[in-house]
């Protein structure tokens, strides 16, 4: 990149930005406001309430963009913001959350289908609604496992981060993360045996 | 079940032990070299460890492939896309002080 601009270049009124506003906005945008889907779904499932969840997001964002010089470049960005986001909450929501351990089918139930009919995405509407119905019981079967489980798996088999980064979210050795997912996936397998014959995971097929 | 038949084994087998320590980390990669042998040499001779490790796979592919993902509201997007951290009068100050 050449150095010959100027940092501020823009001579402004009221409500333009500087150079160096400009740049950081944009660098925002590539680095972290790319992965906003990814918080969102994760803020669905701790907060089980889109408008919570919207919060959730909007309060990290605003805090990583804060701070978004100290985010060290080159590291994942989006472990970074799964960090806030996840201290965010603590901070937040946990104090009057639900009690743990205890699972309210209902309340997956009423939250999986109005999520599902409030999406603003349309365009494939009747795929998705057959898509929801199917997978209901994997929702359900994920939030049945004890807090400490459904994150590890959801950090692993959903968002793809490594050990490493799961340790640093959850802020436990690698050796936690291991043994939770593995403990994690057993239990989530007693809940998924009916949904893997009825859908044909249950075939030979070894991946 | 097989979970619980897999449970009587311990006793008896060390090598399945560390096998189910290893287990979670070889479903997603994590291990190195020196494990993924030991690991893979242990599955080879051990149906159970392979049926387990078959069985963790299945479970995760059926996370990983199941879970619905939601898009974001079009409004979170709006707001987050231009955000500054220089209030307007504060920035215009700055400028002017150049």
């Amino acid at each position: 990149m050449k150095k010959n601009e100027p940092v501020r270049q823009i001579k402004t009124k009221k409500g333009s930005l500087s150079r160096e506003e400009q740049q950081k906005q944009l660098e925002f945008q590539k680095e972290a406001v790319v992965h906003l889907n990814s918080l969102y779904n994760y803020a669905l499932h701790m907060t089980m309430n889109p408008d919570d969840a919207e919060d959730l997001v909007q309060e990290t964002y605003l805090k990583a963009y804060r701070f978004f010089n100290s985010f060290e470049r080159g590291t994942n960005c989006k472990a970074w913001l799964f960090k806030i986001l996840k201290n965010n909450y603590i901070n937040r929501f946990r104090k009057n959350s639900r009690e743990p351990g205890k699972v309210d089918y209902d309340l997956i139930k009423d939250f999986y289908h109005s999520i599902k009919d409030t999406r603003s995405d349309t365009t494939e509407a009747e795929s998705d609604y057959f898509h929801s119905l199917l997978h209901e019981e994997v929702y359900q079967a994920l939030h049945s496992l004890p807090e400490e489980f459904r994150e590890v798996i959801q950090l692993c088999d959903i968002e793809g981060f490594t050990y490493e980064e799961i340790a640093n979210m959850v802020e436990s050795p690698i050796g936690t993360v291991r043994s939770r997912l593995y403990r994690g996936r057993k239990l989530l397998r007693v809940q998924l045996e009916s949904y893997a014959k009825k859908y044909g995971f249950n075939t030979n097929a070894d991946q | 079940m097989l979970i619980n038949k897999i449970n009587t084994y311990n006793f008896f087998n060390m090598n399945c032990k560390k096998a189910r320590v290893l287990m979670s980390a070889a479903v997603d990669s994590e291990l190195n070299l020196k494990e993924e042998q030991d690991f893979l040499a242990h599955l080879s001779e051990c149906k159970e460890c392979h049926e387990e490790f078959r069985e963790a796979k299945k479970t995760k592919m059926i996370i990983k492939e199941r879970i619905v993902q939601f898009k974001a509201p079009q409004s979170l997007v709006n707001s987050n896309m231009q955000l500054t951290s220089i209030p307007a009068t504060e920035h215009e100050d700055t400028l002017l002080f150049e």
